[in-house]
């Protein structure tokens, strides 16, 4: 019966199921059971496809299950599952609607076989996931989460654009390997590209995610950017611009988080690096390259989570996520910074942690295929990733200076999801076969070789003993009250200018315009008043005496011209 | 935060065992256990044979020396690039969420001895 429904249906149920439970332990227990049940289908589900629909004359595939589709599908049940659990405490109907409308669209398009469907639910995601930032309540956060709806929603309908240029070159819908040539494909290409950040498009998720509340950023952080990698990894795996994207990717969000000063904001720039060294795997296409992007965004997903997690419980219990004003929480919340350390170990690729068994993947790749510089580079961005993500976030958190706070430790359901979220990035780090098994391909692959683990002991050890060198000669940047200009100054600064600016110098040449010609109307009338008017010149003879002679006049014309014609 | 109530004693003990990071002196003990540990490291790659996709990596302790230097440059680079992008937090008016507090309500603000 469970494998007759589609498995984002299930969550839509139970999205609707959620607001006739009331408030309390009962509807928590339910938002925490419909993950588990998906997962459990998702598990057990036979590969091919299922749940053919006909509309309009197009038959939408609503589940196509294979390997690759699989790996994502369980990996968001999972985080389903452990953000529903972080978010035990919470009472408010709209977020946790919003969290299963999100997570099932998520799920929908990750199973959808063909672009008509594909669409439906990639507007699913930005229309769900947008009530996880307006539920913070405040004018901020309106703003902050229209300027998310407007790029989300145009990435569907750019992608909509693209489903039907490419239905009419090719007659067909079906959501399958395409390579970069007509307007169709490139239009599908930049809907992607949106919802990945890729670079100059990625500043809705530097702008969203610190702006939601303390529970919806941990969701956001989990479905719409990996979402986007499941969908060029289907759509346009091999395609080599991609490499040259992700190299930037990783590189140029390093240096904003270094000196990024709200630390969700820090993990939105390290989420987007991270996504970048997916970009590559897809890039470069072949089918171990492709194992490592399945694999890093399984390992992503959990580590970043966990991440977003501990500076949430961090934000709940201090009220701010700046780095300026925290600062030596590990003395009263030891748990929360100890989850923190191991997020920041998996996210940095420290062995026997999850992020070291899935990135060597991708990075082997590119020497494998004989890309030096894209090798350097993502060697450098793990050095990167160090820097903000595995030093920053805990050492000016837990660490660094006293802020003087001395905050309760996480309640216990947070600590509950951190310590789960922990436990599996150990346990993927671990022992990796179990990750192995799940990804799209065979894996022959040995992540634990004297070389590797030598090599990326001794990457992370010598930057962190920078670290340490630059922190004890006062070099290391401090942290301070400011933020940073970004992308999003375009739309948030330089367009509304030169719109104030068009708009002021058009209504000053309308004034203008429009007060000259008055003058004119008015001149004319004045000196029809001084020659016509009661006072005039023509009113001073006797009127009867001057309309006989204008008549005469007439006459006399009307006479000579019938005389002449 | 009331620093007056600020007692060690009340921290969880995990808590209190943490803290000997903040002893005197264990900051420049951990800054030697990294050199030696960098060292150790660096020794390392001497006991191996190298299978390296690149002939820069048969090069001793390349990794190390990678990090290092790129490490650093990172930071003067983002120090240098803060210069030029730095702007006060109420830069895009007193209508974003970098000026306005996270609703009260929505938190659960708690001293750990409270």
């Amino acid at each position: 019966m469970l494998d007759q429904i589609p498995t984002a249906f299930l969550f839509f149920a139970a999205a609707i199921a959620v607001v006739a439970i009331p408030k309390g332990p009962i509807r928590n227990a339910f938002m925490l059971l419909v993950p588990l049940i998906a997962g459990y289908q998702v598990w057990n589900l036979e590969a091919g496809i299922h749940n053919q629909v006909e509309l309009f004359g197009f038959t939408l595939d609503l589940m196509r299950v294979d390997k690759l589709s699989r790996v994502f599908a369980l990996i968001f049940t999972l985080a389903a599952f452990l953000s529903n659990l972080y978010a035990w405490h919470l009472k408010d109907t709209v977020q946790q609607v919003a969290a299963l409308i999100y997570t099932g669209s998520a799920i929908g398009a990750v199973f959808a076989g063909d672009l008509i469907t594909l669409f439906f639910y990639w507007e699913g995601t930005a229309i769900a996931s947008v009530f996880l930032i307006w539920a913070r309540r405040t004018e901020g956060s309106y703003n902050t989460g229209m300027r998310y709806l407007i790029i989300q929603i145009s990435s569907g309908v750019i992608l909509l654009a693209g489903a039907a240029m490419v239905y009419i070159d090719t007659g067909s819908i079906t959501f399958e390997n395409m390579s970069l040539g007509s307007l169709g494909t490139w239009l599908i290409f930049l809907s992607f590209g949106i919802k990945a950040a890729f670079p100059l498009l990625h500043n809705w998720l530097q702008d969203s995610y610190p702006a939601a509340t303390v529970t919806g950023t941990v969701i956001l952080s989990a479905f719409t950017t990996k979402l986007a990698i499941y969908a060029l990894a289907r759509g346009f795996a091999g395609t080599e611009i991609l490499i040259y994207i992700g190299a930037i990717m990783t590189l140029f969000p390093i240096f904003f988080a270094e000196i990024e000063n709200d630390l969700r904001r820090v993990l939105a720039y390290s989420l987007n690096n991270q996504l970048g060294f997916m970009v590559v795997g897809i890039g470069i296409g072949t089918e171990m390259a492709l194992n490592g992007t399945a694999a890093h965004a399984f390992a992503h997903i959990l580590y970043k989570s966990l991440l977003f997690m501990s500076v949430g419980a961090v934000l709940h219990r201090t009220g701010t996520s700046k780095a300026s004003e925290l600062g030596g929480l590990y003395r009263t919340m030891p748990l929360t910074a100890i989850f923190c350390l191991v997020g920041a170990a998996s996210i940095s690729a420290f062995p026997l942690f999850s992020g070291f068994v899935t990135k060597s993947l991708i990075i082997d790749e590119t020497g494998a295929g004989s890309y030096p510089i894209i090798w350097a580079v993502l060697v450098f961005a793990s050095a990167g990733v160090l820097s903000h993500s595995g030093i920053k976030i805990p050492f000016f958190t837990f660490f660094a200076h006293d802020s003087g706070l001395r905050p309760k430790e996480a309640p216990t359901h947070m600590l509950l999801a951190m310590g789960l979220t922990a436990a599996l990035c150990i346990y993927i780090g671990v022992s990796p076969d179990f990750l192995y098994s799940l990804l799209p391909y065979e894996v022959e692959f040995q992540s634990y070789t004297m070389g590797h683990v030598i090599g990326q002991l001794q990457l992370l050890m010598f930057a962190l003993l920078a670290f340490v060198i630059l922190m004890r000669t006062g070099i290391h940047p401090p942290e301070i009250r400011a933020i940073n200009l970004d992308v999003d100054w375009i739309y948030r600064r330089l367009i509304p200018s030169v719109l104030t600016t068009i708009n002021r110098t058009v209504s000053r040449v309308w004034s203008a315009n429009t007060t000259f010609w008055l003058r004119m109307v008015n001149d004319v009338i004045t000196q029809l008043h001084n020659s016509h008017g009661p006072e005039g010149r023509m009113a001073k003879v006797w009127p009867t005496g001057s309309m006989v002679l204008w008549i005469a006049i007439l006459l006399g014309v009307t006479l000579i011209t019938n005389f002449v014609s | 935060m009331n620093k007056k109530n600020d007692n060690p004693a009340d921290y969880p003990a995990l808590g209190r065992m943490m803290m000997w990071v903040d002893k005197p002196g264990s900051a420049t003990k951990i800054f030697y256990a990294l050199i030696v540990v960098c060292v150790l490291l660096f020794l390392a790659d001497f006991t191996y044979e190298k299978h390296g996709y690149f002939q820069i990596e048969d090069i001793p302790g390349y990794y190390g020396i990678f990090g290092f230097v790129m490490f650093t440059a990172l930071i003067l680079i983002a120090k240098g690039l803060r210069v030029l992008i730095k702007r006060p937090e109420g830069y895009y008016g007193d209508k974003s969420v970098d000026v306005e507090d996270y609703p009260e309500d929505h938190l659960d603000k708690v001293d750990h001895n409270a």
